[in-house]
């Protein structure tokens, strides 16, 4: 792939998007507001025309605040803040989280199956459901942005690998965190494994071995690697543990690739010091001090 | 001040006096539907060492479950099975890795997660809420249902030992498998890691996380409906189930659970009946409960009860 034909296909997929209005609606949701925070549904419109939703929470008292852009997952569920993070984290950070389209909330026309969402319609880079995702993640950005509550100048973009591609394509982003899991060296990384998602690909290829070639293509456009240089955000590489398919070893091309400063975490196995270091990494990066008291309770010291 | 010692925490969970009666009445209306099971073969995900189903069968309240089910191609004529129950929020897996390891594997999908969720679906968060104030329609009534009829599934199917049936799961599915091994006698071994849905009233002290934080939300809109919330979440709480459970079973947790607090698995741990039952603690681990040692140790329990065993 060249990195003019990858251009070309994602000036496309924005200037789609460009075409379609967010007409955001905004409603209050008093069952999860607190005396710290208010939390609002959020409907939007990416291009389809598609309508998404996502769940936004604003810190009461006088901002701007740090934001945190959690990006569609690779799950049917939407969570507000990921499952596990202390509630008062909402008391410090603005946090927008989004159903892309296929998600909960985001499934109707179309609702997405996990597994199954990686390789439906792969073999059409045109069609492919992610070509969606990857602009419906980019009008979240796009809508988060525009609240005044934000400090634009904070802004972490966090997830797996679409808050990496997601800071490639759109600008705002200041930080990233990323997990990637589905799009690097995705055909390559597939066969060496039995695990799901990517064991969607030797499901597939097993199926349907005539589209093989036009798989890699399509996968080619989503290549974490070739995206890499156009993100100047400093940004947090959550590697696996050493040894696994996505260590830091396996992740070095990327790494490099990153236009920003970047740090790479390898992961310990353990969900309690992955996640302490990445709560840790964006509060100091956002200038929150006293992080101890926005941790879950069996995190503090 | 230092926090103490989770093995020091006592619960506040109290068993209903007529939970027996709760649950058998339940049982009796769930025996009076016939299973109907559908399993219809899945190409896409079938290779050479594994055949891969979708299944389904009809549940408690007449609602459709959706399963996947995966059996190795090569097997004795009766194998080993195991049953794998899903977490609160993660989409329910297809479960291969059990299947290679040679047991014909079940993988449920309870009202309300993707594929079963046409006729019941409170969606997430909500679900842990959803009609809370009333035992006999609060949302778990139907979904613990729903996986005790997975058993009934496993049961029915040839080429499986009904005398070598497991359960596994974590956080959700570890609570899951905690009620099935109480409520299935069938249930010959069972694992359950970082249980969920076990010492509710104490959890939603203990952190602040969801997806617990949701009953947090509820109670802060309705602080009125307290005690109803309190009375129903007693019949449907892993720790009064736990008294029931028999068979050989062992726990996990992790001393740094920011999801399911570490006291609420040392009360459940003290509770369980069984008297071929040890606790796994993970010191410097969260939710995942220590899973990267700890799978080795599952692999081995299961291998002993289940197949080595006969």
């Amino acid at each position: 792939m060249t990195d003019a034909a990858m251009h070309d296909y994602w000036q496309h997929a924005l200037n789609d998007l460009s075409r379609c209005p967010a007409r955001p609606e905004i409603e209050p949701l008093p069952l999860r507001s607190t005396d710290f925070a208010t939390l609002y549904g959020v409907r939007l419109s990416s291009f389809g025309p598609y309508r998404l939703f996502g769940y936004l929470s604003i810190p009461k008292g006088a901002g701007p605040f740090p934001a945190i852009y959690y990006t569609p997952k690779y799950q049917s569920v939407l969570e507000i803040i990921p499952q596990g993070t202390a509630n008062l984290q909402r008391s410090r950070y603005v946090t927008f989280s989004l159903a892309g389209r296929g998600q909960r909330n985001a499934d109707s026309p179309y609702a997405a199956m996990f597994p199954g969402l990686l390789t439906d319609g792969i073999d059409n880079a045109a069609s492919y459901p992610f070509r969606g995702i990857v602009a419906d993640s980019i009008r979240g950005l796009e809508f988060l942005l525009t609240r005044r509550e934000v400090d634009h100048a904070r802004v972490v973009v966090a997830g797996n690998d679409i808050a990496l591609i997601t800071a490639a394509l759109a600008k705002g982003a200041t930080h990233v965190v990323t997990a990637p899991a589905l799009f690097y060296r995705t055909a390559d990384l597939a066969p060496k494994t039995q695990a799901y998602p990517l064991e969607e690909i030797n499901d597939y290829l097993r199926r349907h071995p005539a589209r093989a070639e036009a798989m890699r293509r399509t996968l080619a456009h989503f290549d974490l690697a070739g995206l890499a240089p156009r993100v100047s955000a400093a940004t947090l590489v959550m590697a696996g543990a050493p040894g696994s398919l996505l260590d830091a070893a396996a992740l070095r091309p990327l790494t490099a690739a990153l236009k920003g400063p970047v740090t790479v975490y390898e992961s310990q196995q353990s969900l309690y010091k992955d996640g302490l270091y990445s709560e840790r990494w964006m509060a100091e990066r956002c200038g929150i001090e006293d992080v101890q008291s926005i941790l879950p309770e069996h995190w503090r010291d | 001040m230092p926090r103490a010692l989770p093995a020091d925490y006592r619960s506040k969970v109290e068993k209903p006096a007529d939970f027996d009666a709760f649950w058998g009445d339940v049982l009796r209306q769930a025996s009076s539907i016939p299973l109907e099971p559908e399993v219809v073969p899945d190409p896409l995900r079938t290779s050479g060492d594994i055949e891969t189903f979708q299944v389904f069968y009809t549940s408690i309240d007449h609602v459709r479950i959706a399963a996947w089910y995966c059996r190795p191609a090569r097997r004795a004529e009766r194998a080993p099975a195991i049953m794998l129950l899903p977490g609160y929020q993660m989409d329910p897996p297809i479960p291969k890795e059990w299947a290679r390891k040679g047991y014909a594997a079940l993988s449920v999908a309870p009202r309300g997660k993707l594929r079963s969720n046409r006729q019941f679906n409170p969606g997430y968060p909500n679900l842990l809420t959803h009609n809370m104030v009333d035992r006999h329609t609060y949302a778990y009534r139907g979904f613990y249902v729903d996986t005790w009829r997975g058993i009934d599934f496993l049961l029915s199917r040839p080429e499986v030992d009904p005398a070598r049936v497991g359960v596994t799961g974590s956080s959700q599915g570890g609570g899951l498998t905690i009620t099935t091994a109480a409520m299935r006698p069938e249930v010959r071994a069972a694992s359950a890691g970082a249980p969920y849905l076990c010492g509710f009233v104490d959890a939603i002290e203990l952190t602040h996380t969801y997806p617990y934080e949701e009953i947090n939300d509820y109670l802060r809109l309705y602080p009125e409906r307290r005690a109803d919330v309190e009375e129903t979440l007693a019949y449907f709480d892993g720790i009064s189930f736990a008294d029931r459970i028999k068979c050989a079973i062992i726990v996990n947790v992790g001393l740094q659970d920011n999801v399911c607090p570490p006291e609420t698995g040392y009360a459940l741990f003290e509770r369980i009946g069984s008297k071929d039952k040890r606790l796994y603690p993970y010191d410097g681990h969260g939710h995942d409960a220590g899973r990267a040692r700890h799978t080795a140790v599952v692999d081995a329990f299961f291998a002993r009860h289940l197949q080595d065993a006969r």
